[in-house]
């Protein structure tokens, strides 16, 4: 459990500023170098740090201002891995998806240099950023393994290298995304045994975040899975598991979405802390990490700042109210 | 023995003027171009994906549903009384459809022919037959926000509604009429309430008066356990066999006078098959049914597939198919 209560922090990605947005389509195109692209998002990675810092947040995010897709990044940077043609998703919108092709390793830590960089700006911790195995396997095509689980078991010691590494550089923070996870829960168990592989021996403090779900038909198998902390997309679709944690007390820490992130709406202060009231009739104060309910970089700049710093201003109310004795004790 | 596709084709492909649909979308979104570029693309995408779907030596094609955002609104839209809501994932896929609702106070009702002209293009631009494919009214019933009609009354008035779109079809004279149902299949993955009794009764009204050989198709998992499914008022099943191998279970009391929807290529991934495996499998399908009519296929629609392996894996459909020297 966390020292201190209801640490605020966001789920892993932010939006990029229109200059990098421009770079990475120049980029594309041949128009620039990788190296001028990095200094670009180096630039935003900075921008990110500050405006995290200067709203308050407790534990910071680099925002992956240098990655495109959560798991074609990972793909690209792994031995064993391609990319296949495009393939739609919706509407008008296509990506690249990877491919499974041989043997998958990791020739060189992938996301350690980001995160020193990242970490070298602030004084307060930078979680260190990972795709998880189950979802790097689901969200890919498999043209050499032949079986989900050899796939995913495969890829977990590609992620358990990294987190290693992560924590050798001195992340006090892991985070190991696996929003695939609620696509198809009757693979829970398949999720949570790599899960374990990649978070065995760690020290740090470890999370996954997971969307989407219909987590109180898994739950409370879901505090099955290895890790420290589960962070949930609460507002959106899991104010009702709320109910769940009355019956099965929920023995982790918890990251608790206060703001649903697929509207442009920004909540009024007084809503996201009657959300973080909610979560404090369930839960202790120490359990709880506040951030939005998903990542944020399909908002713009300016939504993405307003909606952390509501985050910021409810917690900081609600922390002075219970100090205060103005509303009764929770749990 | 017939080699065929399920139902969609890649949009889109890697390949020169394999983007004109993409690009003719975006440039009518940036207010570049009017609506007509985006007609004159889904045509010259629809005439290349029925001539890719040939080129791959398939013997009944599909048009691609070129046109189509999705399994759901594209016959949701264009029936009277469906608003249509935010994005739900496509089962446990990475790709999503539009959820349809009843509007309050408008009764729901077919308002004239959808697949008509679809089906027509196709055929002038086809030298092999053309089945229409549509998705069936427990798929879409099940999958939208029935509102207050409640499930069971919005998916019979959906059956009625499509029965009218089925009758117009017929008129049309298609080699097959194929409704897909995936809705109905045993996917652990799948939470959606399901009601044999009334799917049953839905594909009763469906398919009342119509006149046309007609088929069902599921897939994304098995029905293995959909109590009497082969009595049910179709010509031809068609199965996923490979998110589904307990379908194979329903092969071993084969009703001769159904046709067998054989879906062994799978099109949720690039893996190509061996060839030995898959005409293998066509064997064993013709021992458990006895020869009957078989349509070989992928296990289900091939836009999860980039383009170029799409049509890799219609060939070896056509392979599959044709390798077993017994024609029907």
């Amino acid at each position: 459990m966390s020292r201190e209560s209801l640490l605020t922090t966001s789920v892993g990605s932010l939006p990029k500023p229109d200059y990098l947005v421009r770079a990475r389509a120049a980029r594309a195109r041949g128009g620039i170098t990788q190296h001028d692209l990095d200094e670009l998002a180096r630039q935003a990675t900075r921008e990110w740090i500050a405006l995290q810092e200067q709203i308050g947040i407790d534990v910071l995010v680099d925002g992956e201002q240098y990655r495109g897709d959560m798991v074609a990044y990972f793909a690209e940077n792994l031995d064993g891995m391609a990319i296949s043609g495009l393939v739609r998703s919706y509407g008008n919108r296509y990506y690249k998806k990877p491919i499974a092709v041989g043997p998958i390793r990791r020739p060189q830590p992938i996301t350690v240099a980001w995160w020193e960089f990242a970490q070298s700006l602030t004084e307060r911790p930078v979680k260190g950023m990972l795709t998880g195995p189950y979802t790097i396997c689901d969200w890919s095509f498999d043209d050499h393994f032949g079986s989900r689980r050899e796939m995913v078991m495969a890829l977990a010691e590609v992620v358990r290298q990294e987190a290693a590494d992560l924590e050798a550089a001195g992340a006090r923070y892991i985070q190991i995304d696996e929003p695939a996870v609620s696509t198809r829960l009757d693979e829970l168990e398949l999720a949570v045994e790599a899960m374990g592989i990649v978070t065995s021996g760690l020290r740090a403090h470890t999370t996954t975040h997971m969307c989407y779900g219909r987590f109180e038909e898994v739950y409370p198998r879901l505090l099955d899975i290895p890790v420290d902390e589960i962070d949930l997309e609460m507002t959106n679709s899991g104010l009702d598991l709320l109910e769940r944690f009355r019956e099965h007390p929920f023995t982790k820490d918890i990251g608790f979405g206060v703001i649903d992130v697929h509207s442009h709406r920004i909540p009024p202060v007084e809503e996201v802390k009657g959300h973080i009231y909610r979560a404090l009739e369930y839960l202790a104060p120490e359990q709880v990490y506040i951030d939005p309910d998903c990542g944020l970089k399909t908002r713009t700049v300016e939504e993405a700042r307003r909606m952390l710093e509501t985050v910021q201003q409810a917690r900081d109310e609600v922390r002075a109210e219970l100090a205060s004795g103005k509303v009764p004790s929770p749990v | 023995m017939i080699a065929t596709a399920v139902s969609h084709y890649p949009k889109l492909g890697d390949g020169p003027g394999e983007q004109a649909l993409r690009l003719a979308i975006g440039r009518v979104d940036r207010g570049e171009a009017g609506p007509e570029e985006i007609e004159r693309a889904a045509e010259a995408m629809t005439a290349a994906a029925i001539k890719e779907q040939e080129a791959a030596g398939l013997d009944l094609v599909t048009d691609g549903q070129i046109r189509w955002q999705d399994p759901i609104t594209y016959a949701a839209t264009r029936l009277q009384g469906l608003e249509i809501g935010g994005l739900l994932r496509w089962f446990e896929s990475n790709t999503y459809f539009r959820q349809p609702r009843p509007s309050p106070g408008i009764e729901l009702a077919w308002t004239g022919p959808i697949l008509r002209e679809d089906l027509e293009f196709a055929r002038r631009h086809a030298t092999r037959p053309v089945k229409a494919v549509l998705t069936g009214p427990y798929t879409i019933g099940t999958l939208s926000d029935p509102s207050h009609l409640g499930h069971r009354r919005f998916v019979l008035e959906l059956a009625r509604a499509l029965n009218q779109e089925l009758r117009s079809l017929a008129e049309a004279r298609p080699e097959w009429i194929q409704v897909d149902e995936p809705a109905i299949v045993n996917n652990p993955s799948v939470r959606y309430e399901r009601d044999f009794s009334l799917f049953r009764d839905a594909m009763a009204v469906l398919t009342e008066g119509v006149d046309a050989p007609l088929s069902l198709y599921t897939y994304h998992g098995d029905v293995a356990d959909v109590p009497k499914l082969l009595e049910l008022p179709f010509r031809l099943f068609g199965f996923d066999f490979v998110q589904g191998p307990a379908n194979w279970d329903l092969l071993r009391e084969w009703p001769q006078e159904k046709g067998l929807g054989l879906g062994i290529v799978d099109a949720r991934n690039v893996r190509l098959e061996e060839i030995g495996s898959l005409v293998e499998q066509v064997g064993r399908a013709v021992a458990l049914t006895g020869e009957g009519l078989i349509h070989v296929s992928p296990s289900c629609g091939l836009e999860f597939l980039p383009r170029e392996t799409a049509r890799r894996k219609l060939e070896l459909v056509a392979r599959a198919t044709h390798a077993q020297g017994v024609t029907v």
